[in-house]
C-alpha cells in the first residue's frame, strides 16, 4: 500500500516539476534514475546575488518506501562549500528533510527549499563547522572559497588563478585535486598550514 | 509552624508548664522536615495508579474549561500538567492559550478544504472519507491512519503534527485512536504518550532501576534521595543521577564529566599501592579503612595523607583539606613559568580531590568485602558455640549499613570541596572543610572499630555510630544543595 503511494505521489510529482514555472526559468530539474520511482536526481541553479549564482548543482533523490510520511533522503553529489552542507560527503541539515517534514510537502518544495537554503545559510546551525566559523569570522574568505568551488565543481564562471596556483603545488606534491582544495579552503588558503594538515 | 519559631521569654507559665508536663512524647513528634535535611516525602507509584493521578487532572480541567478530555491532555501536557496556570491562562486568553499549545492554528483564517482531492495520496475521495484538524487542513482517513502508524512507529505519539506544511497542529489522542486500526499500534501509541505524561510531569519520575515500573511522585521536587520499594535503586530525584549530597545537580554533572575526561590521567598518576612512610614496604590496600597498619613494622598511618594516624586520632583531621601553596605567586618571575607552575598547581588540586573521591568510592567496595568476610567469622565463632548467638552479632551488620552510609556522603563532600575550593575567601569553606575533616576521622573510627570487632565491643560501636550520624547530619543541615542558593553557584 505505502510503496504504491510512493509511487503514484512520485509520478504525480514528477509531472508537477515539469509543468512548473520554475522549469521554465531553467531554475530547477528533476529526473529518473531508476526505473521503479526510488531514486531521482535534481538540479537546482545557485541562486542570483550569491556565490552559487549561475552554478548548477546536481543532487541525489533517495525515496523511501514510506514516502511521503517519511522525508526523501537528499544530498548534493556536486561539491559546495556551504555551512549547512558537507563539503566532503554532501549531506545536508534543512529541518524540513527532518522533524519539520510534513506529508504534503512535495520535492518541488523540497528543492526550492534547497535553492533558499543556498541563498540564506544557518551558520548556526551547522552541518560543516569549519565552513560555518569562516562564514562567520572571515565572511570575505568564505564568499571567494564558495565562488572558487562553484567555479570548479558546479561549471560557474568566477576564476581564482591564485587558488587555482596554490591547490596545483599541493597536487605536485601528489595530493589529490579534492583533498588539497579541502586543505586549502579549510586553512582560509594558507598553503603552509593545508600541508602541514596533509602531511 | 510559627509556634517553633516562638521564643522561650514569649511563653506564660502556663504554657511552659503544659509544655513540660504535656507533652512527654516531644521527642518522637519533633517534625523530620526540619530535623533531618534528608527528609524527603515520596511515594512509589504503579503504572495503573499514576494513570489514575493523570486521568484526574483531565477530567478536572476538561470539566472547569468545558473541552473535550482529548484536548484537555494536549494542554496539560504543553504545560507540564498546571492546572491552575492553564485555567487561569484560558481566563485570560483563550485563543492565544489554544495557538501557543498547538492546538489551534496561529494563521488565524482556516484553511477552506474545497477539492475532495487528498493532497497526500493525491486520490479523490468522496466528502465522509476526509477530517481535518482545528486548522482545517483535510487529508484523508486512510492517509491520517498511515501518518499515525508510522509516526508511532518512531516512537511519536503526543507531538504527532498535522500533515501540511509548515502547520504545527498536534493531533489530539481521540482522533489518532479512533484511526489507528491495529490493537498492537494502539498499545504502542498509548505506551509513548504515558511516556511524554510522565516527563512533563514535574511530580513524577521513572525509577532509572532496569526494567523497573515504578514511578515515584513527590510533591518537593529537589534534590532528595529517592529509593525504589521495588527494586532498591536509589537516585537523585531532581536530577535521576547517583544521590549526590551534598554537592548539587549541576556540580554533580561538572564532575562527573570532568572525572570522565581526565580519570585517564589520574589513573596514571596514582597508582594502586602505596609505600609504607616508615620502612618502605610496597603496601596494597585490601579493607576500606584508612587508617593504616603496616604489617612489617606496625607503623600506624593515614593511607590518605600517608602521616602518622597519631595526628588524625582526636585533633582537627588535617588530611581532608587541601591546602594552597602560598607561594605559587612568588615562585618566578617567568610569566610563562608561572603559566606552567598555576597548570601543575591546578591539576595537582585536581588529583587531590579526585584521589580522595575514587578512594572512598574503592572503600565502600571494599567494605562490602569486609562485611562478607565478617559473615563468615561470626558464622565460624557462632557454630563453635564460643559464649555468642547470631543476635549478639546482629548489631554490627546495622553498623556496616550505617558506615556505607555516611561514607556515601562523604565522598560525595569533594566534589562539592573541590568547586567551593575555587573560591578560597569563602568564610562558608573553613566550616565546610571543618565538618568535612571531622566526619572522615569518625568514620575512618567506625570502620577501624568494624573490621576487629567483638561482641564485647557492641557498646563502643553503637555510640561510635552514634557519633558518625550525626557528624553526617550535621554537615548535611549546613550544606544541604538548594536549587536556589548554593555555595558553588
Amino acid at each position: 500500500m505505502a510503496v504504491n503511494m510512493a509511487v503514484s505521489r512520485i509520478k504525480r510529482e514528477f509531472k508537477e516539476v515539469l509543468k512548473s514555472d520554475e522549469i521554465a526559468q531553467c531554475s530547477i530539474k528533476l529526473e529518473l534514475a531508476n526505473d521503479n520511482f526510488t531514486e531521482l536526481r535534481g538540479e537546482i541553479a545557485g541562486p542570483p546575488d550569491t556565490p552559487y549564482e549561475k552554478g548548477t548543482f546536481l543532487l541525489e533523490i533517495h525515496v523511501p518506501e514510506t514516502y511521503p510520511f517519511n522525508p526523501p533522503k537528499v544530498k548534493f553529489i556536486t561539491k559546495i562549500w556551504h555551512p549547512n552542507i558537507s563539503s566532503v560527503t554532501g549531506a545536508i541539515c534543512l529541518d524540513i528533510l527532518k522533524d519539520n517534514w510534513a506529508a504534503a510537502m512535495t520535492l518541488r518544495t523540497v528543492l526550492l527549499s534547497l535553492q533558499a537554503l543556498l541563498a540564506a545559510a544557518e551558520p548556526d546551525d551547522p552541518q560543516d563547522a569549519v565552513v560555518a566559523s569562516q562564514f562567520k569570522d572571515n565572511y570575505e574568505m568564505f564568499c571567494k572559497t564558495a565562488k572558487h568551488w562553484t567555479n570548479v565543481y558546479a561549471k560557474g564562471p568566477h576564476k581564482f588563478p591564485d587558488f587555482d596556483a596554490k591547490v596545483q603545488r599541493l597536487r605536485d606534491m601528489g595530493v589529490n585535486d579534492f583533498d588539497a582544495r579541502a586543505a586549502l579552503s579549510r586553512h582560509n588558503w594558507d598553503i603552509n598550514l593545508a600541508t602541514n594538515d596533509i602531511f | 509552624m510559627e509556634s517553633d519559631d516562638m521564643d522561650y521569654s514569649d511563653d506564660d507559665d502556663l504554657d511552659d508548664a503544659m509544655d513540660y508536663y504535656g507533652n512527654e512524647d516531644d521527642i518522637d513528634n519533633v517534625d523530620p522536615k526540619k530535623t533531618d535535611p534528608e527528609f524527603f516525602m515520596y511515594e512509589c507509584l504503579t503504572v495503573d495508579e499514576v494513570e489514575k493521578v493523570l486521568n484526574e487532572s483531565v477530567e478536572k480541567l476538561s470539566n472547569s474549561l468545558k473541552i473535550t478530555p482529548s484536548l484537555a491532555k494536549v494542554l496539560l501536557n504543553e504545560h507540564r500538567w498546571n492546572s491552575n496556570d492553564i485555567i487561569d491562562r484560558y481566563r485570560d486568553n483563550a485563543s492565544n492559550l489554544l495557538v501557543s499549545s498547538r492546538i489551534k492554528s496561529g494563521n488565524g483564517k482556516k484553511v477552506a478544504h474545497v477539492t475532495l482531492l487528498c493532497p497526500v495520496c493525491i486520490q479523490s475521495h468522496t466528502f465522509d472519507k476526509f477530517q481535518n484538524l482545528s486548522c482545517g487542513h483535510s487529508f484523508c482517513k486512510n492517509c491520517w491512519s498511515m501518518h499515525f502508524e508510522i509516526q508511532v512507529s518512531q516512537g511519536i505519539s503526543t507531538q504527532i503534527r498535522c500533515m501540511a506544511a509548515g502547520c504545527d497542529v498536534l493531533v489530539p489522542e481521540d482522533l489518532v485512536l479512533s484511526l489507528i486500526s491495529r490493537p498492537q499500534v494502539r498499545d504502542k501509541y498509548n505506551q509513548f504518550s504515558f511516556q511524554d505524561y510522565v516527563k512533563s510531569h514535574p511530580e513524577l519520575r521513572f525509577c532509572p532501576g532496569t526494567n523497573c515500573q515504578v514511578i515515584i511522585r513527590s510533591q518537593d521536587l529537589s534534590s532528595k534521595k529517592a529509593s525504589c520499594k521495588t527494586c532498591q535503586t536509589s537516585f537523585c530525584f531532581q536530577c535521576g543521577n547517583d544521590y549526590h549530597a551534598p554537592t548539587n545537580c549541576v556540580t554533580i554533572k561538572k564532575w562527573l564529566t570532568k572525572c570522565a575526561d581526565d580519570s585517564e590521567t589520574a589513573n596514571y598518576i596514582s597508582a594502586n599501592t602505596k609505600d609504607c612512610p616508615k620502612c618502605n614496604i610496597c603496601i596494597e590496600k585490601n579493607g576500606g579503612c584508612n587508617h593504616m597498619q603496616c604489617m612489617n613494622c606496625k607503623h600506624d598511618f593515614c593511607w590518605m595523607c600517608l602521616h602518622d594516624w597519631k595526628s588524625h586520632g582526636s585533633e582537627y583531621y588535617e588530611c581532608s583539606r587541601y591546602k594552597e601553596n602560598p607561594n605559587i605567586a612568588n615562585e618566578s618571575a617567568h610569566a610563562q613559568n608561572l603559566i606552567h607552575l598555576q597548570a601543575r598547581e591546578a591539576l595537582k588540586k585536581y588529583l587531590h580531590y579526585y584521589e580522595r573521591w575514587e578512594n572512598h568510592s574503592k572503600s565502600l567496595q571494599l567494605e562490602q568485602q569486609t562485611l562478607e568476610r565478617l559473615k563468615n567469622r561470626i558464622n565460624e565463632k557462632v557454630m563453635k558455640g564460643l559464649n555468642s548467638t547470631w543476635i549478639d552479632w546482629q548489631y554490627l551488620f546495622t553498623a556496616a549499613t550505617l558506615l556505607a552510609k555516611c561514607r556515601y556522603t562523604l565522598q560525595y563532600t569533594y566534589p562539592f570541596a573541590y568547586y567551593a575550593s575555587m573560591d578560597p575567601t569563602s568564610s562558608r569553606k573553613d566550616l565546610f572543610e571543618y565538618q568535612q575533616a571531622q566526619l572522615e576521622a569518625e568514620i575512618e573510627n567506625l570502620s577501624w572499630k568494624i573490621e576487629r570487632a567483638e561482641t564485647t565491643d557492641r557498646g563502643e560501636i553503637e555510640n561510635q555510630m552514634d557519633i558518625c550520624e550525626k557528624r553526617r547530619l550535621t554537615l548535611l543541615k549546613d550544606f544541604f544543595p538548594t536549587t536556589t542558593s548554593d555555595m558553588n553557584s
